[in-house]
C-alpha cells in the first residue's frame, strides 16, 4: 500500500481535508488516521451537469427480493431508492418534504388526511390511485411484513375522497408521517403486484413503483440494471444518467472494484475499505450524516444493573481512542446513541443538547485524571464486584477495538473484564432472543434508525421493550417518551426527546461511544449524489451525473 | 460392467439419500435462529413477529416432518424458495452453476496441463530439471489458495491491471478473461499434486520389466515414453485428476470470495450464514453428487484406460486374474 504525505495541503485545507486531491494522506489503517474532530460532514456533492450512459455502481450484497415488504436492507434499499417512491420524501439534509402526497396533516389528534397527487404514473403507464395508497399502507401494516411496526399505533386506512387517503390512530402518533417518508411509504401499483404473485420482488420481474428509474434487468448472481424512465411524471427531474449497474462485492473484493476503475461508486457501511479508498488516486471520498452510532448495552445479569457501576465505565472511556483505532478515524466521540443524521428538525436544539452532554453526565471523549478520580469514587461507592464484567465480541475489527477499550477503561478503574469472543450469527441472535444474552454483561452494538427522528429511538428505553436489555424502568422516563411519541408539534417533540435523552444519558442505560457517517466513494469524473444516508431512501441516481456536460 | 451398473446406481442413490439427511439434520442443527433473518432488521424484531414467521415457513415442525417434506417437494422437482432471496431455488442455483463449472473446468484445464506437464518432465529430466519441479510443486502446495488469490489480485489485478478483480464477464472471451486468475488461485495446489503423481507413476513405470524388454527389442526411447511408460503411468494420473476436479466441485468457495464471482461456492457462504436452510442444503447436496458422480466416472474410465483393472476390482489385479 503506498501512502502519499501531502503535509502542506492537509494543513491548508484544515477541515476539507477529506476531499482535497492529496486524501492519501489523511487516512488509513497504519498510517496516518484523520483527526475524528475535523471529519467534514457534507449532506451532498457538487451538482452535476454532464451526462453519463452507464456508471457502475458496487452494493456489499447482492439484493435478496425488490419486495422492500419482504427484505430490507441496506443494499436493497441503495437500489430500490431509485425506483420506488413514498408519499413524502427524507432529502438530503434528513428534513421530510411531500412527494407523492400534496400534504399529510393531521386534522386531529388521531387523524391524518393525505391529500395525494394527481399526476403520478406508475412504471407501465397506469394511474396512482386513491386506492393503490390505500392498499400498499395495508400491505405495510400486515403483521408479517417488515413495516408493520411502524403501523402499530394505526386503527384505520380508508379513501375518503378521489384523492384522498384518511389514516386514524388509536393514539396520537407524531413518528408516522417521517415512517412515510421511508419504507413504510412506499406506493406500488396493486395490479401489478397481485398479478405477480409471489414472483413479485424475484428476478425476472417488473417493478411496481413511479419513481425516476426503472427495473430494466436482473441477473440473479451477477448484476441488476435499472434505467431512466422517459415517461417519469415529475417533468422538472432530469436525470442525467441513463442507467445504472448494480454489481456486488465486499470487503477487499469491493476495494479493488473500485481501485481499479470497475465500479464508479459506492456507498460504504464499513469504514475499513474507506479508509484505503480515500488514498487513491481518482477516487473521492464523502462523509455524510448518518443515524448510525456504536454504544454498549449492558443487560440486567451482572454487576452492570447498578447505575453508578455504568456510569463509572462510560467516564473512564477512550472514545477518541475507538474513533481512531477501530475506525481509521472516520467516527467520532458521540454522548448519544444516534448520530446526527436523525436530527431531521430542530437541528440546533438537538445540537446543543449533545454538546451540554458532553461538558455533563457520563460522558468524556477521552477521560482526564479527574474524570477516572471521578469514576473511581463511584466504583467505591458501588463497591466493584467480584466476578469480572463479561463483554461480547464477534471479533470483527471494531468489536474488537471497542472490547479492548472496555478492558482498558475497566482496568483503570478497578474492575475486572472478561472479553468473551462469540460467532457472528450468535451475535444476531442477540436482538431476538433474551437466552442468548445469559452470561454477557455488555454488549457492542451498531444501531441506525430508518426515521430522521430520535423519538423513534428512545422507546428502547422504556419498560419491558425488548431492545432494553438492563431492564431498565423509570415511569419518569416512560411519561416522557410516551409524551413525545404523541406530541406531534416538532418543537414540542424535540423538547421532550431532549428531556428523555438526557435521563437516559444520566442513567447510562446504554454507554455511547461514536457515530459513524455514513460514505460514499465516487470515481473523479462523476459528480451530484448525496453522501448522507439519505441514499436509502431518496433518488440518488436521479442527481448522478460527470462533471463537464 | 454393464451388469454392475444397477447396483452401483442403487449405491449412488443410497449415499445421496443418506447425506441428503446427515445434511439436513446438520444445517438444522447450526445454532442461529433463521426466523430472525426473515423478520426483517433488529429494530423491528418483536416475539409476535418471530412466532408469525416461524409458523409462515414451517419452522416449529419436529425435524423428521421437516425432512420428509423437504425431501418430498424434491424429489418432484421442487427444491423450496430460498428465505434469503424469496426466489426459487433452483432458479439460484442455475444462475450461478455455470461460473462454478466454468471455473472448476479452467482450472481443471491448468493443472492438468501444467501439472502432468511438469511431472513428465521431472520424470523425464531427472537431475536440475527435476529437482526445480519438485521444489517449485512443494512451494506451491504450501501457498492456500485464499493467498494465492490475494497476491495474484494485487498483482496481475491491481498493479498490472492485466486482469479484472471481479465478475465474471460476459461473452467467451469476457469468461476467460476473468475467470484467469481466479483458475489459476484455485489450480494452484492441485496443480502440484498432480504433477507429483505424474512423476511418482512415471517413475514406477519406467522401473518396470516390460520396459527393460522394450528397451532390449531395440524401440526408440521416444517410443518407449509414449507407448509404455506414459500408457502405464496414465491410470493413476486420470484418477488423481479426477478426485482432484470432484474435490473442486466443493472447493471453489474461497476464490469466489476473493474474486467478487457469484458462484454456487459463494452462494454457500451466505447461505449458511444467513440461515437460508433451502438453499444450504441443496447446494450441499449438489457438491456431495457432483463428488459422487465425477468419482463414479472416474472409476467407470479407469479400466478403459488401464485394462488390468478389472470393473469394480481393485487396481493392479493382473489381467489374467479377471473372471469375466
Amino acid at each position: 500500500m503506498r501512502t502519499k504525505l501531502c503535509t502542506t495541503a492537509v494543513g491548508l485545507a484544515g477541515a476539507l481535508l477529506l476531499t482535497a486531491g492529496c486524501s492519501g494522506a489523511t487516512s488509513g489503517s497504519g498510517g496516518a488516521t484523520v483527526d475524528p474532530a475535523k471529519l467534514k460532514l457534507t449532506d451532498t456533492t457538487p451538482k452535476a451537469t454532464g451526462a453519463a450512459t452507464t456508471v457502475n455502481w458496487i452494493v456489499e450484497q447482492e439484493p435478496a427480493s425488490l419486495d422492500m415488504d419482504a427484505q430490507g436492507g441496506s443494499s436493497t434499499r441503495t437500489v430500490m431508492a431509485n425506483i420506488c417512491e413514498r408519499l413524502l420524501l427524507l432529502r438530503p439534509d434528513m428534513t421530510t418534504t411531500p412527494r407523492l402526497a400534496k400534504k399529510a396533516e393531521y386534522t386531529g389528534d388521531k387523524k391524518l388526511v393525505i391529500t395525494l397527487r394527481d399526476d403520478v404514473t406508475f412504471h407501465d403507464g397506469a394511474k396512482m390511485t386513491a386506492d393503490d395508497v390505500v392498499w400498499s399502507l395495508k400491505r405495510h401494516a400486515r403483521p408479517e411484513m417488515n413495516e408493520s411496526d411502524e403501523y402499530e399505533d394505526v386503527d384505520t386506512i380508508a379513501k375518503t375522497g378521489p384523492s384522498e387517503v384518511t389514516v386514524t390512530f388509536k393514539k396520537p402518533s407524531a413518528l408516522f408521517t417521517k415512517a412515510l417518508a421511508g419504507d413504510a411509504g412506499i406506493i406500488m401499483e396493486r395490479e401489478a403486484v397481485e398479478k405477480q404473485g409471489d414472483d413479485f420482488g424475484t428476478p425476472g420481474h417488473p417493478d411496481a413503483c413511479t419513481g425516476p428509474y426503472r427495473l430494466k434487468s436482473w441477473n440473479s448472481g451477477s448484476s441488476l440494471t435499472i434505467e431512466r424512465y422517459a415517461d417519469y411524471w415529475d417533468k422538472s427531474v432530469r436525470p442525467l444518467t441513463k442507467e445504472v449497474v448494480f454489481r456486488w462485492a465486499s470487503g477487499s473484493a469491493l476495494v479493488n472494484s473500485v481501485s481499479t476503475g470497475a465500479a464508479d461508486g459506492a456507498y460504504l457501511t464499513a469504514t475499513g475499505p474507506a479508509a484505503v479508498l480515500s488514498k487513491k488516486k481518482g477516487i473521492r471520498a464523502y462523509y455524510g450524516q448518518s443515524t448510525t452510532a456504536w454504544s454498549l448495552s449492558p443487560t440486567k445479569s451482572g454487576a452492570l444493573k447498578d447505575a453508578r457501576l455504568r456510569k463509572a465505565l462510560s467516564l473512564a472511556m477512550d472514545r477518541k481512542g475507538i474513533a481512531k483505532s477501530g475506525f481509521n478515524g472516520l467516527a467520532e466521540p458521540w454522548a448519544t446513541p444516534v448520530g446526527p443524521g436523525a436530527w431531521g428538525y430542530e437541528k440546533a436544539a438537538f445540537q446543543k443538547a449533545q454538546k451540554d452532554l458532553e461538558h455533563n453526565g457520563a460522558y468524556t471523549a477521552s477521560p482526564s485524571s479527574d474524570d477516572i478520580a471521578r469514576a473511581k469514587k463511584l466504583v467505591e461507592q458501588a463497591g466493584a464486584p467480584g466476578e469480572p464484567i463479561i463483554v461480547s465480541s464477534d471479533g470483527s475489527e471494531s468489536q474488537t477495538v471497542i472490547t479492548n477499550a472496555v478492558r482498558g477503561a475497566a482496568q483503570k478503574i478497578g474492575l475486572k473484564v472478561t472479553v468473551k469472543t462469540i460467532a457472528s450469527s450468535r451475535y444476531d441472535e442477540f436482538f431476538s432472543d433474551p437466552k442468548s444474552r445469559d452470561g454477557f454483561d455488555l454488549i457492542p452494538v451498531d444501531w441506525y434508525i430508518s426515521k430522521a427522528d430520535p423519538a423513534g429511538f428512545y422507546d428502547n428505553g422504556i419498560t419491558g421493550n425488548s431492545n432494553n436489555w438492563l431492564g431498565y424502568s423509570d415511569k419518569g422516563y416512560d411519561a416522557l417518551v410516551g409524551k413525545a411519541q404523541q406530541t406531534i408539534d416538532d418543537r414540542e417533540r424535540a423538547e421532550l426527546v431532549i428531556d428523555a435523552q438526557k435521563k437516559f444519558a444520566d442513567d447510562a442505560v446504554w454507554i455511547p461511544l461514536v457515530q459513524v457517517p455514513s460514505v460514499m466513494v465516487l470515481g473523479d469524473k462523476y459528480t451530484g449524489p448525496p453522501a448522507s444516508m439519505v441514499s436509502m431512501y431518496y433518488p440518488w441516481a436521479a442527481d448522478l451525473g460527470t462533471k463537464k456536460g | 460392467m454393464i451388469r454392475g451398473l444397477p447396483r452401483r446406481i442403487a449405491g449412488l442413490l443410497a449415499t445421496l439419500l443418506a447425506a441428503s439427511f446427515v445434511i439436513f439434520a446438520a444445517v438444522y442443527a447450526a445454532p442461529g435462529d433463521p426466523a430472525v433473518l426473515l423478520s426483517g432488521s433488529r429494530q423491528e424484531l418483536t416475539p409476535e413477529k418471530l412466532a408469525a414467521v416461524r409458523a409462515e415457513h414451517h419452522l416449529d415442525d419436529p425435524l423428521v416432518v421437516q425432512y420428509g417434506r423437504w425431501l418430498w417437494d424434491g424429489l418432484q422437482g421442487d427444491l423450496g424458495r430460498s428465505f434469503q432471496y424469496r426466489d426459487h431455488v433452483a432458479d439460484l442455483i442455475g444462475a450461478r452453476l455455470p461460473t462454478t463449472l466454468e471455473l472448476v473446468a479452467y482450472a481443471t484445464v491448468f493443472f492438468v496441463v501444467l501439472g502432468v506437464g511438469s511431472g513428465v518432465l521431472a520424470a523425464l529430466r531427472r537431475g536440475w530439471v527435476d529437482s526445480a519441479v519438485v521444489g517449485g510443486t512443494t512451494l506451491a502446495a504450501s501457498v492456500p489458495a485464499f493467498v494465492a488469490a490475494i497476491a495474484l489480485v494485487s498483482l496481475f489485478g491491481v498493479r498490472l491491471g492485466w486482469f479484472p478483480v471481479t465478475g465474471q464477464g460476459e461473452g467467451l472471451t469476457g469468461r476467460l478473461h476473468h475467470l484467469t486468475l481466479p483458475a489459476f488461485a484455485l489450480a494452484l495446489s492441485a496443480l502440484a499434486v498432480i504433477s507429483r503423481v505424474t512423476r511418482q507413476a512415471m517413475a514406477e513405470a519406467y522401473a518396470s520389466d516390460h520396459v527393460e524388454a522394450a528397451r532390449a527389442s531395440g524401440q526408440t526411447e521416444r517410443q518407449i515414453v509414449v507407448r509404455h511408460v506414459l500408457r502405464n503411468a496414465l491410470g493413476p494420473i486420470v484418477t488423481m485428476c479426477g478426485l482432484v476436479m470432484a474435490g473442486m466441485l466443493a472447493g471453489t468457495v474461497v476464490v469466489e470470495t476473493a474474486f467478487g464471482l457469484s458462484g454456487v461456492g459463494s452462494l454457500l457462504v451466505s447461505a449458511i450464514t444467513t440461515h437460508d436452510f433451502p438453499v444450504t442444503q441443496a447446494v450441499l447436496l449438489l457438491m456431495v453428487i457432483g463428488y459422487v458422480v465425477v468419482t463414479t466416472l472416474v472409476d467407470l474410465v479407469h479400466p478403459l484406460i488401464d485394462p488390468r483393472v478389472a470393473p469394480g476390482g481393485t487396481p493392479g489385479r493382473k489381467p489374467e486374474g479377471k473372471t469375466a
